[in-house]
């Protein structure tokens, strides 16, 4: 019986004097797993290692007990949408998405019908007989998933499958990859935005320069979130009576005001109550003008995890 | 599922996929008319001779009989009473000196063009040459086939082709498609190699028998049967055979290039040099060569002045010749060797699309 696991052991990847990932050792079991870090973190790296499409220093992967050395196995089994946005010149999106199913073995006609079946599944059926080269971006970030699921894959490997997808076709897009988490299979995808998977993934991992700086299920990693203070700015006339209000509260750590005197920089460590206590205030008469997470995006988090917090 | 022969069958659908590429790349268009060239100079050549044979074959032809019973001291008018009125006829004289008027007719025996030169009314000179010598243009065909095809041609060629089966879809970012596919890395290596053989074989060695087809295409038509008679039809397989061993055999050495370097001159670079000075080489060294084998098939030696130099001359001078069977087994053995080369690199080949 093969471990229906994704394992890293201590896997590194250099190029030349260039970092891509340092000592990663994971256990990336089935569903839907994003892999989330800013630009250069390692990801596309982390992915390619994988996929065998680079081969690690040091270290040792396996993708459900088979090396990625073995891309005769591997790919057999396993799908990978990568970020490089080529096609080759002058495929239409059928011929893109059908031309390498032969290589599986499969005749020309099962390979015409799973073509179309994965052209269908990305709504992209209209589209089939025109050139890539001649689509929208959000046309061939979809005709790269329909390839990589064509051939029904086990593991499917996604390098940033949400980038430049409208609402309706993301909403879709997801909806896709629920499936094949439910049906027990693997959904490794990328995002440089946490707040863009982190509902709809089983399991986060965050990297930072290379390194693996957290990793679990979805509520762990919005747990350490929730412990580490967000900063709120107010615009409002009544700053200086405000910030003695909010000083009282238990969770509310720090307040800087500005010089004005008609704002402030507030330091909490639970939203939910910072936002109850602003409704209350509000209720009473206080006017506020405007409020803003001055941290609403995943660096603050990584300066948190990777700084040891402020 | 997965055993020998799906891998066979993998290689050619590999080869089939990338066949097209090969052949319609804008990439290769230099390498036609590097392989078709040649012909247009012996095409250029056969109409000229064509074209004389007509306009002159129009006027009476003179028999071979009158126009050698032509001797040096007659006069014009012994010369037209023997051989009749010639095809071009030309009276000159400068104006400077006081010389004696000169004359210079021209005749035509079918095959042979005889010209005559008179001065005060006499014969001093007359010269016989064919109107075309089958037996130079199979020498000057030999020598474009072994410096212009096997050194330039197909060298340059087996380059552009089998560098980029690799390397150029590395720079279009489109090599990992491939190896994201359920093949083994030496079966796409296989499948591709293939590609560009096929491609090479029928671009140079279709090529080449074009041309040798332009060479013989105005001789008289006695003599080709006469060389057909004779054999001809292994010098064209002989030919045909050394161009398509020589893409074989560059082709692998370029093939593993691409896998190891990203600048194409380099390997080019050191293969010429390599090739140029097989003929110093000790021994050994010498059967680690493509150029080596392929001359060694070549049915005619390709002609060498007595004024060349004799540097170009240990250059361009094959090292002694092998039998055709060592040298076509010898050739497979440098290609087999360097495939193997190749497969070694291709398992280690990564998709590195960014510095480029
Ligand atoms: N082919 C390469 N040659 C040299 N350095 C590379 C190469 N590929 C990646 N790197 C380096 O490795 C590090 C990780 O890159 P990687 O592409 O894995 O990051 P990423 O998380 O996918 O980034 P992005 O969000 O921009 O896609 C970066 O510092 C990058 O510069
Ligand atoms: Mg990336």
């Amino acid at each position: 019986m093969i471990t229906p696991e994704i394992r890293l052991d201590e896997v590194s990847k250099f190029y030349g004097e260039v970092l891509g990932v340092n000592r990663v050792t994971l256990r990336i079991p089935p569903g839907i797993t994003s892999l989330v870090g800013p630009n250069g973190s390692g990801k596309t790296t982390l992915m390619n290692l994988i996929t065998g499409l680079v081969h690690p220093d040091r270290g040792t992967i396996e993708v459900r007990g088979i090396s990625p050395r073995n891309p005769e196995q591997l790919m057999r089994f396993t799908g990978y949408a990568t970020q490089y946005d080529a096609a080759p010149r002058g495929a239409t999106g059928y011929e893109f998405v059908s031309a390498g199913l032969l290589l599986y073995g499969y005749s020309s006609e099962e390979a015409r019908r799973m073509a179309w079946k994965a052209l269908e599944r990305v709504s992209l059926t209209d589209a089939a007989n025109r050139k890539v080269a001649a689509y929208s971006k959000g046309m061939r970030q979809r005709v790269r998933l329909a390839q990589a699921i064509a051939h029904d894959p086990e593991v499917l490997v996604l390098d940033e499958p949400l980038n430049g997808l409208d609402p309706l076709v993301r909403a879709e897009t997801i909806a896709l990859f629920r499936e094949f988490a439910n049906r027990g299979r693997h959904v490794v995808l990328s995002s440089h935005v946490l707040q863009e998977v982190d509902v709809i993934s089983d399991q986060v991992i965050l990297i930072a320069n290379g390194m693996i700086i957290a990793e679990g299920q979805i509520r762990g990693v919005r747990d350490e979130m929730h412990e580490h203070p967000s900063q709120f700015l107010i615009r409002c006339r009544d700053a200086s009576r405000i910030a003695s209000i909010l000083f009282e509260m238990d969770h509310v750590t720090e307040i800087k005001l500005h010089e004005d005197r008609l704002g402030m920089l507030v330091w909490t460590r639970s939203r939910q109550e910072f936002s109850r206590a602003l409704t209350r205030i509000a209720g009473n008469g206080s006017p506020i003008d405007s409020v803003m997470a001055a941290d609403e995006n995943v660096d603050a988090l990584y300066e948190y995890l990777i700084g040891g917090g402020r | 599922m997965i055993n020998n022969s799906f891998r066979l069958r993998q290689v050619w659908m590999i080869a089939r996929l990338q066949l097209r590429r090969v052949f319609f790349a804008r990439r290769s268009l230099w390498v036609y008319l590097l392989a078709f060239f040649p012909a247009i100079i012996f095409i250029g050549h056969g109409i000229e001779v064509k074209i004389k044979r007509e306009r002159w074959g129009g006027h009476a032809v003179t028999t071979p009989a009158k126009l050698d019973s032509v001797r040096e001291g007659d006069t014009e008018e012994e010369v037209i009473a023997k051989a009749g009125t010639p095809i071009t006829d030309q009276r000159f004289r400068r104006r400077d000196e006081e010389e004696p008027e000169r004359r210079y007719m021209r005749y035509y025996d079918g095959t042979r063009q005889v010209n005559l030169w008179f001065r005060s009314g006499l014969l001093v000179q007359k010269s016989t040459s064919n109107l075309i010598d089958f037996e130079e243009d199979r020498q000057v065909y030999a020598g474009v086939f072994q410096y212009f095809y096997l050194r330039l041609a197909i060298f340059f060629g087996c380059l552009g082709i089998f560098m980029n089966l690799f390397r150029g879809e590395m720079m279009d970012k489109t090599l990992h498609f491939w190896m994201l596919t359920p093949v083994r890395r030496e079966v796409l290596l296989a499948g591709k190699y293939l590609a560009g053989l096929i491609a090479a074989v029928v671009i140079f060695t279709g090529g080449a028998l074009f041309c040798f087809a332009a060479m013989l295409w105005p001789q008289e038509t006695a003599e080709v049967q006469a060389f057909w008679r004779d054999g001809g039809a292994s010098h064209a397989f002989w030919y045909a055979a050394a161009a398509a061993l020589a893409s074989l055999g560059y082709g692998s050495v370029f093939l593993a290039a691409g896998l190891l370097v990203r600048n194409p001159i380099i390997p080019a670079a050191v293969l010429l040099l390599w090739e140029g000075i097989n003929g110093f080489l000790p021994a050994v060294l010498q059967k680690l060569s493509v150029l080596y084998y392929v001359q060694s098939l070549c049915p005619v030696p390709a002609p060498m002045d007595s004024d060349t130099p004799a540097l170009a001359r240990m250059l361009l001078a094959p090292a002694e010749p092998a039998p055709a069977a060592t040298a076509v087994l010898g050739l497979l053995a440098v290609t087999a060797l360097v495939l193997w080369f190749a497969s070694r690199a291709v398992t280690r080949l990564e998709i590195n699309y960014s510095t480029d």
